[in-house]
């Protein structure tokens, strides 16, 4: 029977998982000839992502794109995908969250979290913006370091020597440019958009981490679905993913040309600098996601 | 439908404004079929004000709390006399300039007129002004309050729109610079048509000594400017950091303000904020309920059938929003307006949210100066004892070149955004 | 804007009972408030100090935000009773007397409804006889029931959430209490008298 799906994510109209969010709803009525319709909800509309899992958990909302962060601060086995260094590009990222591996994951979702993972979106790897010059991961010791407040990070970038500083994402460029944090860390489409070069003497590009969203539906509403529109909507959600994952992979040379016009040099850490930060990383987060070892596995081969 | 005939009804009878808008949102539920919403509806109330941006508030009532209780006002009054002179309406303009000055300290409207009136109404009706004209222009004076920075409602606003707190207050800058201009043009003009008296004649060696001794009140601002210019502090930050510099300017230069004052203003700077804060949170639940009956999707569909581009559409949410202020005050008024047209304004005009959000702030401001339910000539009047309705009569030409400098600010975004990076 | 006056007089049996809770509500309402206050602007000065010195504090934004929840709804509560609030009088102001006697009293009313209606939706959330059938195991009613409110904790402070959330029955509570307080008063059963500990000016706007 005809039914309106609702989407809810956080992210501002434009941003690539906004678009791809809109072209599956294009798509879902298309191929049912407006039997399945949806209404996308953006700029956290519904609320922030603790509020859309709650609205996914009744069932009043029936899908989100929540980011890895969300879901990791739920479930452990969930932040292993925001590790640093199990993939080193962000080519390497589109393969990964793909591979099975990286989808199994999402097994755990509906015991811990009452929805279910159709796939991975993603954003680039992060780079570290500062305010004086950064050559190696060395440089990075004593700074005060903006990052997103996740777990995962926070033990990353603290193994690093930084001192990890929340601040409210709308205040992060006013935080840079008078001097509260010494730098910064961002996926270079958003750092784009904010033109935090403008506010940086240089750009450190880790290939350590990035933060995925993944698309989820409301366990609840699921269970109502007949299994002819599971699979319809399943399908969907792929090929709109798959699209979002390799223009985003695509559009990253572009992105960093635009970064390298700029007067800000753009430096890359050396892979022999890592293991020790990796080894040190894994001691904390091995015990409390184990699948985190695998992972790594699969981040190798890729 | 339902929500709305139900939250006017409500709101006609006499329910708080707060618990009208969290009242419509039960019966939206209701009436909608799904109530597995209401497993949703603390959440959201809670979520309204789980917010950076709003811990602000407080803090800028704060401020205003402690400065009142040190005297510092009165010393402001002071400065602004010994700037303007022996000109004729001199004392008008003493009312408008300190009014400036204290805005860049308070921010709040309402608090601002009810501190300003006491002290600049008597002094006024002594030197021989109407004292309605005295009250009215103390109301007006008070519309600077949110506009200059510190404000209240662009705080509100930033929150509800997701734009930086910082380039909000930045952007009220230059509209409030151009407001006070304005307001001292009429007063010449009315000056020299009603002949209003001249202030007392001050040596300029008076004059020197007047600032002087009230300069350590400049302190407060400079605290506050500095910490955030100087990587101390960010916009909310500097609100605390403001608070202290009043108190210790209170305690060791004014001498006025007591500690064991203290808890007394932690106390109404908590019941003030909460009155805001809970209308926050109320907002909250009503636009997401909105948002879930696709209202903002319907009236960005019916507006863009009426205005056919942005400075058209500027114009008519100009109409609108000054007729929602005549009978609603400024927060409460920005939380039921904003959430359905900034989406519009965006999304089809392409309107900056900066820009927009000054435009929506100064109208609802303009409200509070307007009949029937004009708070600020309402506090005026309280403080005063002069009537209303003859206070609105006598300041019309303030409203028009209010009026004036909104059409000019909707027409022109670079005077909102000049100053921000 | 506000009658700022609060009953104490002597009344029988359940009238009593609700005046007297209403007044100890307030009371300690007026503590946590003052407290929050101090709290908050203690966080955030700690806050400026120690990142400019180098050693930022990583939970005390999220603390300073959940004080502020915190302060908005226990104020919202204090505020009720005081009757300090916006609300619309346009209409009602040029009412007869004993008009506006009948619309203060179905505007008192209904402060009481969104209470109660506020305790069901907090009940229907929180589930306490679900979570209590569960042997008040978070995981085992998370599974039963799909709500997953006793699983979560915050970002930063890595507290449990649902100890934050507590702000909202008690608010559902005591708004609920200063409500059928205020009807009380409205409906004449008993006499006002002005609140303790209050200094408040009817002069001091919000704006
Ligand atoms: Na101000
Ligand atoms: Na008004």
């Amino acid at each position: 029977q005809a039914k309106e799906l609702r989407l809810g994510l956080i992210t501002p109209n434009g941003h690539s998982w906004n678009k791809a969010a809109l072209k599956l709803a294009d798509q879902l009525k298309e191929e049912t000839k407006g039997r399945l319709t949806m209404t996308v909800f953006h700029s956290g509309q519904l609320g922030n992502e603790a509020a859309m899992m709650q609205q996914l958990q009744t069932g009043a909302l029936d899908m989100g794109f929540i980011q890895a962060a969300e879901l990791g601060s739920r479930v452990p086995h969930i932040a292993a995908i925001n590790a640093p260094y199990i993939v080193r590009s962000t080519p390497a990222v589109a393969k990964f969250v793909r591979h099975p591996a990286a989808v199994k994951l999402f097994d755990v979702l509906p015991a811990e979290t009452g929805t279910i993972g159709l796939g991975w979106g993603i954003t680039g790897m992060r780079a570290v913006f500062a305010v004086k010059d950064l050559n190696t991961l060395a440089d990075i010791k004593g700074m005060k370091l903006r990052i997103n407040p996740t777990p995962v990070y926070r033990d990353f970038y603290s193994s690093l020597g930084a001192a990890p500083t929340p601040i409210p994402t709308p205040q992060v460029f006013d935080a840079m440019s008078n001097g509260q944090v010494d730098g910064l860390e961002a996926d270079l489409e958003f750092s784009w958009n904010q033109r935090f070069d403008k506010v940086s003497k240089s750009i450190l590009q880790m290939n350590a981490v990035f933060m995925p969203m993944a698309a989820v539906v409301s366990g609840r509403v699921w269970q109502s679905l007949p299994a002819a529109d599971k699979e319809l909507i399943t399908k969907a959600v792929k090929s709109t993913l798959d699209a979002q994952i390799d223009e985003l992979a695509a559009g990253e040379p572009a992105l960093i040309e635009n970064f390298k016009g700029t007067s800000v040099p753009v430096r890359q850490v050396a892979v022999k600098d890592t293991e020790a930060v990796i080894a040190e990383f894994d001691k904390i987060w091995l015990p409390k996601a184990p699948v985190l070892a695998e992972l790594r596995k699969v981040g190798a081969t890729i | 439908m339902i929500t709305f005939a139900a939250f006017t009804v409500i709101m006609l009878v006499g329910v708080p404004i707060g618990l009208c808008l969290c009242l419509a949102g039960f019966v939206y539920i209701m009436a909608s079929g799904n109530p597995v919403l209401f497993q949703s509806y603390p959440l959201q109330l809670f979520g309204g004000v789980d917010s950076y941006g709003l811990i602000a508030i407080p803090l800028f009532i704060l401020i205003g709390e402690i400065m009142n209780g040190g005297g510092i006002t009165k010393r402001i009054v002071d400065m602004a006399m010994a700037f303007v002179g022996s000109l004729k309406g001199g004392l008008a303009y003493v009312n408008i300039l300190a009014n400036m000055f204290i805005s860049s300290i308070l921010g709040s409207a309402t608090a601002q007129v009810a501190i300003m009136a006491q002290i600049m109404v008597p002094e006024m009706e002594k030197k021989g002004y109407d004292k309605t004209f005295a009250a009215g222009l103390t109301a007006y004076g008070g519309m600077l309050g949110p506009i200059i920075p510190p404000s209240v409602m662009f705080v509100v606003y930033s929150v509800l729109a997701q734009v930086s707190v910082s380039d909000m207050l930045i952007a009220g800058i230059i509209p409030g610079v151009i407001l006070t201009v304005m307001f001292c043009v009429v007063i010449a003009l009315m000056g020299y048509v009603y002949n209003y008296p001249r202030a007392d004649y001050q040596t300029p060696r008076q004059r020197v000594a007047t600032i002087l001794r009230t300069s350590p009140t400049l302190l407060i601002p400079i605290v506050i400017v500095g910490s955030i210019l100087g990587g101390l502090a960010n916009a909310t930050e500097s609100a605390a950091v403001g608070a202290v510099a009043a108190a210790v300017v209170g305690k060791y230069w004014t001498k006025e303000f007591e500690w064991s004052q203290l808890p007394q203003m932690m106390l109404r700077s908590g019941i003030y904020s909460a009155i805001v804060l809970f209308l926050v949170a109320a907002a909250a639940v009503f636009s997401w309920v909105l948002i879930f009956g696709k209202v903002p999707q319907e009236t960005a569909a019916w507006i863009q059938t009426v205005a056919k581009d942005p400075i058209s559409f500027m114009l008519i949410c100009n109409v609108i929003l000054l007729v929602i202020g005549t009978v609603i005050d400024g927060v409460p008024g920005l939380i039921m307006t904003v959430p359905i047209l900034l989406p519009v304004a965006t999304e089809i005009y392409h309107i900056d949210p900066r820009h927009f959000g000054v435009v929506v702030v100064i109208n609802l401001v303009l409200g509070l100066l307007s009949p029937p339910v004009g708070l600020c000539f309402f506090v005026a009047a309280a403080v005063t004892g002069a009537k209303p309705g003859k206070m609105f009569m006598v300041t019309l030409p303030f409203f028009f070149i209010s009026c004036i400098l909104l059409v000019l600010l909707s027409l022109y975004p670079y005077l909102s955004l000049a100053l921000i990076k | 804007m506000s009658d700022q006056t609060i009953s104490t007089a002597p009344a029988i049996g359940v009238r009593r009972v609700i005046m007297a809770a209403s007044s100890g509500l307030l009371a300690f309402e007026r503590l946590a408030l003052m407290g929050l206050m101090y709290l908050l602007t203690a966080l955030i000065l700690v806050n400026v100090v120690t990142r400019y010195s180098h050693f930022p504090i990583y939970w005390i934004d999220e603390s300073a935000v959940y004080s502020v929840v915190w302060l908005t709804f226990i104020g919202a509560s204090a505020m009720t009773r005081l009757r300090l609030d916006f609300a619309v009088t346009m209409m009602t102001e040029r009412l007869s007397a004993r008009s506006q006697q009948i619309f203060k009293i179905t505007a008192t009313s209904t402060v009481i409804v969104f209470g109660v209606g506020l305790i069901v939706t907090c009940m229907l959330w929180m589930d306490p006889i679900g979570l209590a059938q569960a042997g008040f195991d978070a995981k085992k009613f998370a599974g039963q029931t799909f709500n997953f409110l006793y699983t979560e904790r915050t970002q930063t402070l890595n507290w449990p959430t649902w100890v934050l959330y507590l702000t909202l029955p008690i608010f559902a509570v005591s708004i609920t209490i200063h409500g059928i307080a205020n009807l009380l008063e409205d409906l004449g059963l008993v006499t006002k008298v002005p609140p303790k500990g209050f200094q408040l000016s009817e002069l001091d706007g919000v704006n």
